[in-house]
């Protein structure tokens, strides 16, 4: 079992004549298992195109995208969730015709299940077992007196937080998460660190996009640098920090820190 | 094989006859932007309505062709400006299922003023013209001519006339259209009088050139779904060629295959487009 | 007597239509797949049980199929019919969306309409097979009508049962979830291609059977009898009735065969004052549709416009 868990060689995508991601050799880079990598890079930098590659949404236009040593480049979203990645996105994205607590529970619903299961009843022994656990994560996320309510109802941050809870209850292998602190209160900043490190701690490895970069730079165990879909600079907190590369490209665009 | 030619020939009439019946459906789709599945309703309108004219009142053929046009041109306009504008914003499949309602109403208030049994309009016999072995008659002429004249006035119309620029302006972005001072209220009644008109002249050629039984607007909507979805949807030049495509590939196959499969042809080429290229000819996503 | 008849008649109809307003609901209102050609799935499943059932062709018959087969293999046979059609049909096609799935699944239904119409080997025609082989209620003691019309009902409560126990299930869940936000699912590894497939084939097979109970009903298959009508009748239905609910699909259903059973009753003297009759139904059936959808603007089909 390799190092590596999460591998994107030379990968370039382009949308019509516009290069989102790769600049001219392609994007290639390493996260290790286990690892918490945090993206940054100013807005337009092809953060979340290269989620979106990752997590198998986007097809490489040229390269390859690896996860646990198996070429994903043209395995569909669906089965890359399920074996064993997750994500969040940008803009939160919950389900409206579920209540919150359902939106929980799809997380570690049957992915297998097909009508003629669900006909059967087979759900009915194992469902217990998951609201028990829905329940639990709820009460992680601070969320758990919400959830009989519509998402209709809950605020950005909450939503980010509900985004977040149905991933802790698959337990993927491979954790992505956009902007999770966008429109979360500080208090509610403070769970959410503690929830990524104890995932750390737990093996699971973590890419992080983010803005705010006081919150990442101190969680995080390795920093790369996006700018205009390129590799700017990668390496540890700390000298990523200092990289006057890196200043530079976030002043000359928008930032905060 | 001059049996061959006389297929062709014949299909391309039939070809024009798509292009005139389909070129104000795409009309809709393009500046409405849905799927008006009464259009072909409104074909029944015209064509009874100029039968009715003709053959019950006596009135010239010619004056009973343009009073059916007219007609019909404001029938759509009503049930463009009543029906569908206040619903335009829920979006092109509500509009697509609305239409189904009023394609049952239209084609409802056809039957009970008409009635059931087949019809023909009561118009001087067919003059034929032969050359090269082949023979096409006067009526089938003036519907490839009409064709011709829809299409290219509707072209000019669309990029020469102020009218028909704020016409695309609108259907290309029409919150930016109605901020710059461009009136969306007449250009959409404009929009629906023109469909509704094309529809019109088409219904006229119908009662023209085919006999007429209450049906026959519905058995017209499957052909000119046909010939949109392989022009592309909302695109208006690829229609001519499209519409050439189906009426010659439906009369040809009849050199082949039984004539009952004729409509077969054009579902079958529907069905072929949206599952191998949705874009049809025109080649990029529809609008 | 004959608001007994009508009762009766509504009754049978009506179960046998809300079958397929119930699969409209499923596919439709949970799935979100626009589906114009349900008429195939309902045609699909009265052939296969007229074939199946049907006695070897002999004399004039220019069919080729008769199996001779007791009516409940029939039965299982539509719903395989039905099944195998929509699995076809479907899975080609599931990807396109909105207008375009419409126009595809209306194409097919054509497409079969247009087969069973023009190939005499396999349903003799435009005449159709006649005499279908069925279960004779009057062995019960019942009457022909009163049997079937149970029949009609015990399909329909099942066909019921059948959807809601989907819906209570996880599976249900992960149709909702994929209806409302097709990348979020993929994040949760629901597998959206999949699972759209599942819906549009398993909501066909109930179909298939309400075609068999309807070509027992009958005793006569014809393409005459299934044509785009069935399939826009059941859309407006399930819009009467509202379109979420399952007891809004059986109840608009209902309504609507109970009209037109009642302008079917009238006794007209003459034949184009029946005629004018049916028209005047169709018109005000059109015009009850586009009011309903008017003003209940589904919101699900708001929400794909972008609004």
């Amino acid at each position: 079992m390799s190092d590596t868990i999460v591998s994107v060689q030379n990968a370039v995508v382009d949308f019509g004549g516009f290069r989102a991601v790769g600049g001219k050799a392609g994007l290639s880079l390493d996260v290790k298992r286990g690892g918490f990598l945090g993206l940054i890079g100013p807005n337009g930098a092809g953060k979340s195109t290269t989620f979106n590659l990752i997590s198998g949404v986007l097809k490489p236009t040229s390269g390859h995208v690896i996860l646990d040593g198996k070429d994903m480049s043209s395995v569909r979203a669906a089965e890359i969730s399920a074996h064993g990645l997750g994500r969040t996105f940008q803009t939160p994205r919950a389900f409206p015709s579920l209540s919150v607590f359902e939106n929980v529970i799809i997380g570690a619903d049957h992915s297998e299940d097909g009508p003629i299961d669900a006909l059967m009843g087979r759900w009915i022994e194992t469902d217990a077992v998951i609201k028990e656990k829905a329940e639990q994560v709820l009460q992680r996320v601070g969320l758990a007196e919400r959830r009989n309510d519509s998402v209709e109802n809950l605020s950005g941050g909450e939503l980010r937080m509900l985004e977040v809870a149905r991933q802790l209850i698959r337990e993927p292998r491979i954790l992505l998460l956009d902007e999770p602190t966008a429109g979360v209160d500080p208090t509610l900043q403070g769970k959410l660190a503690k929830i990524l490190t104890e995932l750390h701690a737990s093996g699971t490895t973590l890419i992080v996009v983010e803005h705010n970069l006081g919150f990442l730079l101190k969680l995080a165990d390795s920093i790369v640098v996006l700018l205009n879909g390129e590799l700017l600079a990668k390496g540890d907190p700390d000298s990523i920090r200092r990289d006057p590369k890196v200043i530079s490209a976030y002043l000359g665009a928008d930032h905060e820190a | 094989m001059t049996l061959f030619f006389q297929y062709v020939l014949s299909g391309i009439v039939t070809g024009a006859f798509l292009i005139l019946a389909t070129i104000g459906f795409s009309f809709t789709r393009r500046v409405e932007g849905f799927l008006n599945i009464a259009h072909a309703e409104l074909l029944g309108v015209s064509a009874f309505t100029t039968w009715a004219l003709t053959n019950l009142a006596g009135v010239h053929i010619l004056l009973s062709a343009v009073l059916a046009i007219v007609f019909t041109s404001l029938v759509g306009l009503l049930i463009g400006r009543i029906v569908y504008d206040p619903i335009r914003k829920l979006g092109p499949s509500v509009l697509l299922i609305t239409s189904v309602g009023v394609a049952y109403v239209i084609g409802g208030v056809v039957d009970a003023v008409v009635g059931t049994g087949i019809r023909s309009l009561d118009i001087p016999l067919a003059e034929s013209y032969r050359f090269w072995g082949l023979r096409i008659t006067n009526y089938q002429l003036v519907v490839v001519v009409f064709a011709a004249l829809a299409a290219t006035s509707l072209a000019f119309f669309l990029n020469k006339t102020p009218m028909g620029l704020a016409i695309r302006a609108i259907s290309a972005n029409p919150e930016l259209a109605a901020s710059r001072g461009i009136d969306v209220k007449s250009t959409s009644r404009v929009t629906w009088l023109i469909s509704s008109g094309l529809a019109g002249l088409s219904g006229v050629m119908l009662a023209v050139i085919a006999t007429l039984s209450t049906d026959i607007a519905f058995h017209q909507i499957l052909q000119i779904l046909a010939v949109a979805i392989l022009a592309g949807l909302g695109s208006l030049y690829t229609v001519v060629i499209a519409g050439l495509i189906v009426g010659v590939a439906m009369d040809v196959s009849v050199f082949w295959i039984p004539a009952g499969y004729r409509p077969l042809i054009a579902f079958s080429l529907v069905i072929l487009v949206l599952m191998l290229r949705p874009e049809g000819l025109a080649g990029r996503k529809s609008r | 007597m004959i608001l007994y008849s009508i009762i009766l008649a509504t009754l049978m109809y009506g179960a046998v239509y809300s079958v397929l307003t119930l699969s409209l609901n499923f596919q439709y209102a949970r799935g979100g797949m626009i589906n114009f050609g349900l008429v195939a799935y309902f045609a699909a499943g009265a052939y296969a049980y007229a074939i199946f059932t049907q006695e070897a062709p002999s004399g004039l018959d220019q069919y080729l199929f008769g199996f001779d087969l007791p009516w409940y293999v029939g039965f299982l046979a539509a719903g395989a019919a039905a099944l195998l059609f929509a699995l076809i049909t479907g899975w080609p096609t599931l990807r396109l969306r909105g207008e375009y799935l419409a126009l595809t699944t209306f194409a097919f239904a054509e497409v079969l309409h247009s087969f069973l119409l023009n190939e005499r080997r396999v349903g003799n025609g435009s005449v159709g097979l006649s005499n279908v082989d069925r279960f004779d209620p009057t062995v019960l003691g019942i009457s022909d009508r009163l049997g079937y019309a149970v029949a009609a009902v015990a399909l329909m409560l099942l066909t019921a049962w059948f959807y809601n126990r989907l819906l209570k299930s996880p599976f249900g869940r992960s149709v909702d979830a994929v209806h409302d936000d097709e990348l979020a699912a993929q994040a949760v590894g629901k597998d959206d291609a999949r699972i759209r497939l599942q819906v549009f084939i398993i909501s066909a097979v109930p179909i298939g059977f309400a075609g068999a109970l309807y070509a027992m009903i009958t005793t006569l298959v014809a393409p005459s009898l299934f044509t785009a009508e069935i399939t826009f009748f059941v859309w407006i239905a399930l819009a009467l009735g509202g379109e979420k609910t399952i007891l809004g699909a059986i109840l608009g259903t209902i309504a609507l065969v109970l009209f037109q059973e009642v302008v079917g009753s009238i006794p007209f003297e003459t034949s184009r004052a029946a005629e004018v009759a049916a028209s005047a139904e169709e018109i005000i059936t059109g015009i009850l549709f586009i009011i309903v959808l008017r003003l209940r603007p589904w919101e699900k089909l708001s929400r794909e416009s972008g609004a």
